[in-house]
């Protein structure tokens, strides 16, 4: 058995065990097999029942979507745009999809859906935005991608300085959103999940059909066209489901960074860049790092209870400065440059 | 005084000691100088009370005016310019520095994670020490700032890295850092938690005349600053080789331009928080204005700086009313743009 099946194998059981944990572990008195038991049992007919199943279910599932629309679009986007710092909140698009979900609901009141849809516009927009501004800032000189990544973090910062404006523009809605901006995973955007879900799942199976033709122009765009890729085409199909991802997944809990940045980084030296194998290991891997930042988040420090999404910041920025090292600052990329 | 030509052909002012002025930096910092006293006028008669700079000057005549207007004026407008000017002054001052010494024309003490070192560090001491004087306050926030320089310079090794490697692995530091400011503002007590989240988004609320008060001490420092500072800049502004050859020991006189200005931009923070990207604007906009090097540089990047604080917050209240911006947020809808253009052009020029 080569390493590659090996842990291609172990990571379903590392997610079960990730989603267990989330489950049974939480303050209060519940026992962790009487968590595991009103899980089966499925019914809120007691006080642990109900805790189970309105509380740590809906905010193990919401990690779980999270996680694997992130993992899977970051190991994407670090594929096509050929930068080892790709990810959807290195793009400006989880940032887009936040300013776009705020400004909906501050100027024209959108309700629950209508914000979802506002999420998928701003993912695309964010983007584009910092596409836009790395062609203006780098010029044609930018062989190894640097001023993409730069105005992906200055459209992140305007765009979340836009938000924090709105936000404090109208103090008695702040706090339904306060949390939310932050990335929060939390049991009461439950029913957003429940609203959302499948363009996730769709995005999903979108870019598992293309994972064979992604591999091919990872190799090369001459040589995946002259394998009978329409190279084009799936970039941008790729692109498209990858902001319809990560898009959905800020319209429920708010963007949750880094993710899609650490994960790909995490699998690739284990299971190779085979997006075959890499898609679907970061999409279980991811829900796995998910689960246990939130849990983390809640148990870590208590009596407090942190967003998940502070922490992934804090875990992230230390994988950003390592992967900026290795790739922008050794001798070797030095010598590239 | 005399008025003569230098040897590249531009109008330069020649004093009998020796000092020589350029003609345009003269008048443009007296355009500034113009320019800032008129925004501070315009700036007094914004808000809800209705008073002004007319109200002002009659109070300097000896008029006495009516306490609401008196408390508007005095207690909340004029410390809040005078503050944000001095603040602006500092960080861009710090910015222009650390764009000399880094060789890098994009250096921000913002963007480059020292203010938010600074911070860090400010919030460490109120978990730990939450009865700590003002004095020790300070001090922790320059150690903190250079805490960041230092991991700076050992991340991107030296100077030998590109100049966009540098940003990114700074604002991967500030990333990092302001992840473990929202964990320590848990340990907090409640109520110096609230005011410390007001302060980390940088605002001018809290100015009074007692803080302009200590604040002017590190203004005054810095003007001495920079007329020591001024000469070096202008030969570490060739490369340090070209330094070196010109009698600039580089190897003393780095660090402690680099300790200045992590003084400078850790004072500004400590006083009203951190004021991302107005490092780099200041100085770019200063020598749009009038190119310039060494000490008219920096001088004319503090006051372009202070400008640009006074101007933002007066734009903040101004247009949006009774909403309560706080200054670090104006500054990064105004500067991020701005910082766009200024990538932009100096790829051009590339």
């Amino acid at each position: 058995m080569t390493r590659r099946s090996l842990v291609l194998a172990s990571t379903p059981f590392v997610l079960a065990l990730a989603f267990f944990a989330n489950i049974s572990l939480g303050p209060g008195s519940i026992s962790p097999a009487g968590a595991i038991g009103a899980l089966f049992h499925m019914e809120a007919d007691s006080y642990e029942g109900a805790v189970v199943l309105y509380q740590r279910l809906p905010r193990a599932l919401i990690a779980i979507y999270v996680g694997a629309t992130m993992a899977v679009s970051g190991a994407v986007l670090q594929g096509l745009v050929r930068n080892p710092l790709a990810s959807p909140s290195t793009l400006g698009m989880n940032a887009g999809a936040t300013v776009f979900v705020v400004a909906g609901a501050y100027l024209f009141d959108f309700g629950m859906t209508a914000q979802g849809m506002a999420a998928l516009v701003g993912a695309l927009f964010g983007f584009f935005a910092c596409v836009a501004i790395a062609r203006l800032a780098g010029g044609s000189a930018d062989p190894r991608g640097l001023a993409l990544i730069l105005s992906g973090a200055l459209v992140s910062i305007l765009f979340i300085g836009i938000a924090n404006a709105f936000l404090l523009s109208d103090p008695a809605r702040r706090m339904d959103f306060l949390g939310w901006v932050t990335g929060n995973i939390n049991h009461v955007y439950g029913d957003r999940l429940y609203a959302f879900w499948w363009i996730g799942a769709a995005a999903l199976v979108l870019l598992a059909a293309l994972s064979r033709s992604l591999t091919l122009i990872l190799l090369g765009h001459e040589k995946a066209a002259s394998a009978g890729v329409r190279v084009d085409l799936v970039s941008n199909l790729a692109i498209g489901a990858t902001v319809l991802a990560s898009g959905s997944a800020v319209a429920i809990c708010g963007p949750i960074g880094f993710v899609g940045l650490v994960v790909p980084h995490i699998l690739r030296p284990l299971v190779g860049s085979n997006l075959s194998a890499l898609l679907p290991a970061c999409m279980v891997t991811g829900a796995s790092v998910c689960l246990f930042a939130d849990l983390c988040a809640r148990a870590a420090f208590h009596p407090y209870v942190l967003h998940t999404g502070v922490l992934m910041d804090l875990l992230g920025g230390l994988v950003f400065i390592v992967i900026v090292r290795r790739f922008y600052l050794s001798g070797s990329a030095r010598g590239l440059a | 005084m005399r008025r003569e030509r230098a040897t590249d052909g531009k109008a330069v002012f020649r004093f009998s000691t020796g000092l020589e002025i350029p003609a345009g930096n003269l008048l443009a910092a007296a355009g500034l100088v113009v320019a800032a006293i008129l925004l501070a006028a315009l700036s007094t008669g914004l808000g809800r009370t209705d008073t002004g700079v007319s109200d002002l000057v009659r109070l300097f005549l000896g008029t006495e005016l009516s306490d609401e207007q008196a408390y508007a004026l005095w207690t909340v407008r004029l410390p809040r310019i005078v503050m944000g000017f001095m603040a602006g002054w500092c960080v861009a001052v710090a910015g222009a520095l650390l764009q000399s010494i880094a060789r890098n024309p994009l250096a921000d003490p913002g963007l480059f994670g020292l203010s938010q070192g600074a911070m860090t560090m400010i919030m460490l001491l109120a978990v730990i020490a939450p009865g700590a004087p003002r004095e020790f306050i300070a001090f922790a926030a320059m150690g903190g700032g250079l805490a960041v320089a230092l991991l700076l310079i050992w991340l991107v090794g030296g100077e030998r890295s590109s100049g966009l490697s540098i940003l990114l692995m700074g604002i991967a530091i500030q990333t990092v850092l302001s992840s473990v400011d929202t964990l320590l503002l848990l340990y907090t007590p409640p109520e110096t938690s609230y005011a410390l989240s007001d302060w980390i988004a940088g605002s001018l609320f809290g100015a009074s005349w007692p803080g302009i008060g200590s604040f002017a001490v590190v203004f005054v420092a810095s003007l001495i600053g920079i007329f020591f500072a001024g000469r070096a800049l202008q030969a570490y502004d060739l490369g340090s080789e070209m330094a070196m050859a010109l009698g600039e020991p580089v190897g003393r006189s780095r660090p402690v331009l680099l300790v200045f200005a992590v003084m400078l931009a850790a004072s500004a923070v400590t006083a009203v928080g951190p004021l991302t990207f107005l490092g780099v604007l200041a100085p770019h906009l200063a020598g749009f204005i009038s190119p310039a090097v060494g000490r008219p540089r920096l001088l004319l990047s503090g006051l372009m700086g202070g400008i640009l604080v006074v101007a933002a917050d007066a734009l903040a209240r101004g247009l949006l009313g009774n909403l309560p911006l706080p200054i670090g947020l104006s500054l990064t809808l105004i500067g991020v743009p701005l910082f766009i253009v200024t990538l932009s052009v100096s790829s051009r020029r590339r």
